[in-house]
């Protein structure tokens, strides 16, 4: 008896000697390591979502069917590149090139939805400048969307944006982080674009040939209106619900708006013509009046409260998307 | 006490020493140990403090079919798990232990409102066409004409960053995970996954076993052979050998016993003596010095 009182005695004594042999469970980490990047898409990320994006809008081009522009290209997008076919389909011309290539990629630092990236394209040709586009995540379950895109207005500088260890700043129209308010510099350029060239917001933002452009063609259709005892009348709106806003690495911000637009030409006692190039567009059969309904895109950018210059469109597209008879 | 009797108590010692090195060296804990927690999720996450946690340690995933580990920021992952069940790994509470709960998403799902019924109802209906279609060779797939899932694609992909793949078991270096993403890793069929695993490399003391054993053994020999010498009568072998020390003693101090011609004969009778040779002529004066009587004036 006492020989296994002893072995077990023994026994206990090493398990208890070798449960103190044992080192602790570590403890817990309790704060989480930083990120290294944390722009809401790393450089592979991006990538992939441009070449799903391009391979996408290639096979619509091929075909010149829009049905084909689903998953990563939406909203006005597929409206102005449906127009761009179907005018295409009429004489049988390549619709606008839009480059594939990037040379500059923008992220979003947003933690919540939508969100946006932003690139600049190379340059196509010779005569053509690079084109800004806009892909935008509306949730977590969404893919990125290209939603629109501009060419840059020739001369134009896009400003310094934060790369991806931080992200851009996703910001709201309304955002008071900015001094007038992205809004408010938006509202101003409507209004120029409104009263034409001597309104006297004209010097409060840089030359852009945008709207030097739309002054010329008002100009000239109000000009032979009136010839005809007629009216030219335009219209121009913001959407609101599709502008966004990215903060730049100055502390400005570059707004991507789109702008809806419509042309009303009427004549008194005689019949309207349009060109020959945009009557695939055309509903309707004219009579003395026309209108044009256009879905433009332009990029504003807005500089920082320690940055000189002014407000400047740096980048638009004049989209004609349909042309009617009222 | 007698030199026996310490060796006795010594041996007993010993006895008792060699057993717990033994019994310890049986139960030495291993060095290398796998924390383990069953899962009953398809989904399951590891917080970027859980990952900092593994530090170099590999985690592993067991299910059942394709399994996908991908890493995103903790609010797009939060985000995207706040629309899927998943199991967290909260800790280590012990070594062989992995602490699990239900995963809290901490942003609310108002943040995207629409997304979850828009997304589900595309899915729902184009691959039940496909289903049906696909699943008439398989008899497995036949009775039940569900939609296929696929969690990795039924929803965008866009915001993961790292992805890793495998086939019912996947393993993950912890430190390949970016610092500061979150890892969650998904069956893509929706199925629970199995299980999940850590292996941690943990410190043991028992350098101290070996030379206890050693110990052991050699007190034990001691006592064993204590033992033996009181049980056997030594006494006709120590008068033998105390015979042969005196003899040997005796050996030598009586010359007269030497054998003759033998070598003791021989040195008894001087034979290996050197012969010394005396020279008759005396020392030449000059062969010795002489003291210089200058010299001594000198030191005088």
């Amino acid at each position: 008896m006492n020989r296994v009182i002893t072995a077990g005695a023994v026994a206990t004594a090493s398990g208890l000697i070798l449960t103190g042999c044992v080192a602790d469970v570590p403890a817990p980490v309790m704060s989480a390591p930083p990120m290294a990047e944390t722009a809401a898409l790393l450089d592979p990320q991006s990538t992939a979502i441009i070449d799903a994006t391009m391979d996408e809008l290639a096979a619509a081009d091929a075909d010149k069917d829009a049905d084909l522009l689903t998953d990563r290209v939406g909203g006005d997008a597929v409206t102005i590149r449906e127009a761009q076919y179907t005018r295409a389909d009429g004489d049988d011309e390549t619709p606008v090139a839009l480059p594939s290539g990037q040379q500059a990629v923008y992220s979003s630092a947003a933690e919540t939805w939508p969100r946006t990236l932003a690139t600049v394209s190379e340059q196509a040709s010779e005569d053509e400048t690079p084109v800004m586009y806009l892909w935008v995540q509306d949730s977590i379950d969404e893919d990125y969307q290209l939603r629109g895109w501009a060419h840059m207005i020739p001369g134009a500088t896009v400003p310094a944006m934060p790369g991806t260890t931080t992200g851009a700043e996703q910001l709201t129209l309304e955002d008071a982080s900015l001094d007038p308010t992205a809004q408010s510099v938006l509202d101003d350029y409507l209004s120029l674009l409104r009263e034409g060239t001597d309104s006297e917001l004209n010097d409060a933002f840089g030359a852009d040939s945008y709207r030097e452009q739309l002054f010329t063609a008002r100009d000239t259709l109000t000009d032979a209106a009136e010839e005809q005892d007629g009216e030219y009348v335009d219209t121009i709106q913001s959407v609101t619900d599709d502008t966004y806003v990215m903060g730049t690495a100055d502390g400005g911000a570059l707004v991507f708006a789109p702008l809806e637009i419509t042309s009303s030409f009427t004549v008194e006692d005689a019949t309207v013509s349009i060109s020959e190039a945009d009557e695939p567009l055309l509903d309707g059969e004219l009579d003395d009046k026309v209108t044009h309904h256009y879905l433009d895109m332009i990029v504003l950018s807005i500089p920082g409260p320690d940055a000189e210059g002014q407000p400047t469109v740096v980048a638009a597209d004049h989209n004609l998307i349909k042309v009617s008879e009222s | 006490m007698t030199v026996r009797t310490t060796a006795l108590i010594a041996g007993v010692i010993g006895v008792l020493l060699l057993a717990a090195g033994l019994i310890a060296d049986a139960q030495r804990p291993p060095r290398d140990v796998i924390a383990e927690a069953t899962l009953s999720t398809s989904v399951l996450v590891y917080e970027p403090e859980m990952i900092a946690f593994a530090a170099d340690s590999t985690m592993g995933i067991e299910g059942e079919g394709d399994l996908v580990a991908v890493t995103a920021r903790p609010a797009d992952a939060d985000a995207w798990l706040a629309e899927h069940e998943a199991t967290e790994v909260t800790g280590l509470p012990e070594w062989e232990v992995l602490a699990t709960e239900a995963y809290e998403p901490q942003t609310a799902a108002s943040a995207s409102p629409s997304p979850s019924a828009s997304a589900s109802e595309e899915p729902s209906d184009e691959p039940s066409e496909e289903a049906s279609a696909e699943a008439s060779p398989s008899a497995s797939a036949s009775p039940s004409a569900e939609p296929e899932v696929d969690l990795l694609t039924d929803t965008s992909s866009d915001h993961w960053r790292e992805q890793w793949e495998g086939t019912d078991r996947l393993e993950i270096l912890a430190s390949d995970v970016p610092a500061g993403e979150v890892l969650v890793v998904m069956d893509r069929s929706g199925e629970a996954l199995a299980s999940t695993d850590v292996g941690f490399v943990r410190e043991v003391n028992d350098g101290w076993i070996t030379p206890l054993i050693w110990w052991g053994i050699v007190l034990t020999a001691v006592g064993v052979i204590a033992l033996i010498l009181r049980f056997v009568d030594l006494r006709p072998l120590q008068a033998k050998y105390e015979e042969w020390i005196a003899r040997r003693q005796r050996t030598g101090e009586d010359e007269d016993d030497a054998r003759p011609g033998s070598r003791r004969a021989r040195r008894a009778a001087g034979e290996h003596l050197p012969e010394a040779s005396l020279d008759e002529e005396p020392a030449t004066a000059s062969a010795a010095p002489t003291p210089d009587p200058h010299d001594e004036e000198g030191r005088a």
